[in-house]
């Protein structure tokens, strides 16, 4: 096992938290029964990684095999690192017959095309996201294993989603994806955060959604208890309205977990008592970043509580209904 | 404009009807379901989260024998609110009628001088003013005690008391400066 696959099986060994270490080399499945079982895993991570790449050798495993434990990890606990999301635009017509054989090949081919010395590794997870661990070199180098980006894109689903992707090599990733899913165009989603199972839930609406009714609720019951009969909301009708707007907009029970919001203001400052600012004609250039450990939860209770009034702002409601958290506003148009 | 009345309407045997105002509308669920457990009196309770009240609720609703203001100390806004809805009620209601509730006065976010803002308020209004632990169980039942106590005055189903009465014991006063010396 050469220098570069044991400083990768180290620098991975210290990534992977100690939990986690047994059910991810278990999965792995490269060492065999009894030389997992020889391992240890009450010592100090130090020693189980120096008896790791004594076993390795042993098995002579190479790099090769050291990335897929390296992306059997990443798979399993995607909400690291920052992902951005794209979008693909102008499908063609065989757009959504594109099948995971075929696109495997036309990412691999039209890749290398681009840029020579790239390690490729196409997996596909169980809930159907196709998940891609591209290393990249160039003519002169061999690929860096090191600094590895991942994709997930669900096929025949117009979202991809980057990791670590360096700006040198971007639009050669975007590039390869466009043409192997038989798109034309791809742009930024404006939507990124740490969390990927937060954001492809966000994307793809896989949270419960609130549909307007005539009648939301159904006929009270008869038989109350003496007490609550006693309590009575005053103004539950109002409390009502508001609850109802709020899931409307945000959705009900447990939302995706977005952590940050962040918007650009060009607009121009308005406050009538500061006229030294209100008479210059540029801009007032302003940011506003929220983040929360689930920020959409917040704004929900936001708007049911009274603090944000309903019906909700298009600035926060955009949030869940564009599935975008980058927002840049100007005077003309919002949301632009 | 609905203003709350304290003696518009006649009021029922043995029952005292207590409201509620907190802008959050947390505390006051724990407290109406501890309140509408005592057995000696009929309490009502009715929760808002601000005054006015809706008209179209007028008829139906009893006659308010005490108003509680629920503070929450940390939260600008809930002092701002429980202020603008004390101009809806007609000054008959401050002669014992009207209290106060802080919550959340030892947390560390409260800003200085929110608490004495508070009891300013509470000494030109005369009415009394009460911390509240809003967390527990016990927090809520120790809180309903007090103000049963209060509200079984402020009804009338205490004899030889009124509201005007209780309120001269129980009025908030602002304590001496320290800095002051109390010796000459």
């Amino acid at each position: 096992m050469d220098n570069l696959a044991k400083h990768l099986l180290q620098r991975l060994m210290r990534r992977i938290p100690a939990s986690m270490l047994q059910s991810t080399l278990d999965k792995w499945g490269r060492l065999t029964a009894e030389k997992r079982k020889s391992l240890d895993f009450t010592q100090s991570k130090l020693t189980i990684t120096q008896e790791l790449v004594a076993l390795c050798e042993e098995s002579e495993l190479t790099v090769k095999h050291i990335t897929e434990l390296e992306m059997i990890y990443v798979t399993e606990n995607p909400n690291q690192g920052m992902w951005h999301t794209f979008q693909l635009l102008d499908p063609e017509d065989d757009a959504h017959s594109v099948e995971l054989m075929q696109f495997k090949e036309q990412f691999k081919s039209h890749l290398s095309e681009l840029k020579r010395n790239v390690s490729v590794k196409i997996k596909k997870h169980t809930d159907e996201a196709v998940w891609i661990r591209v290393a990249w070199g160039d003519g002169l180098s061999r690929p860096n294993h090191l600094k590895a980006t991942y994709v997930v894109h669900y096929l025949q689903t117009p979202y991809v989603f980057v990791n670590a992707l360096s700006s040198k090599n971007k639009p050669l990733l975007l590039q390869a994806l466009t043409l192997s899913t038989k798109h034309q165009q791809i742009k930024a989603a404006n939507l990124s955060g740490q969390k990927l199972t937060a954001l492809r839930d966000l994307l793809m609406r896989q949270y419960q959604q609130v549909f307007p009714t005539k009648y939301p609720s159904p006929l009270p019951e008869s038989d109350q208890s003496i007490s609550k009969l006693r309590i009575e909301k005053v103004q539950a009708e109002a409390s009502a309205n508001r609850h109802r707007m709020a899931g409307e907009t945000f959705g009900d029970g447990m939302l995706p977990a977005l952590q940050s919001a962040f918007f650009q203001l060009e607009t121009k400052f308005k406050d009538p008592t500061n006229e030294a600012m209100t008479q210059r004609d540029e801009p007032f250039i302003c940011s506003v970043k929220f983040s929360s450990s689930n920020l959409l939860e917040s704004l929900r209770h936001c708007a049911s509580s009274g603090i944000a009034s309903t019906p909700v702002t298009p600035l926060l409601s955009s949030i869940p209904l564009k599935g975008r958290n980058y927002f840049v506003i100007t005077d003309n148009v919002p949301n632009a | 404009m609905s203003l709350l009345k304290p003696f518009s309407k006649l009021p029922d045997l043995n029952t005292a009807n207590i409201l509620l105002v907190e802008n959050e509308e947390q505390f006051q669920q724990n407290l109406a379901n501890t309140l509408v457990e005592e057995t000696a009196v009929t309490v009502t309770v009715r929760l808002a989260k601000s005054l006015p009240l809706p008209m179209e609720n007028d008829e139906s609703r009893p006659r308010i024998d005490l108003v509680v203001f629920i503070i929450n100390l940390t939260s600008d806004k809930s002092f701002e609110s429980a202020k603008a809805s004390l101009k809806y009620l007609v000054p008959g209601y401050f002669l014992g009628k009207v209290c106060f509730m802080a919550t959340n006065a030892r947390h560390a976010s409260v800003r200085t001088g929110c608490l004495d803002a508070l009891r300013q308020l509470a000494v030109s209004l005369h009415c009394p003013l009460l911390f509240a632990e809003d967390q527990t169980p016990e927090g809520a039942a120790s809180s309903a005690r007090r103000l049963l106590t209060i509200l079984k005055v402020a009804s009338g189903l205490v004899p030889n008391t009124t509201a005007l009465y209780l309120s001269n014991l129980t009025r908030c006063t602002m304590p001496p400066d320290i800095d002051q010396p109390s010796f000459d």
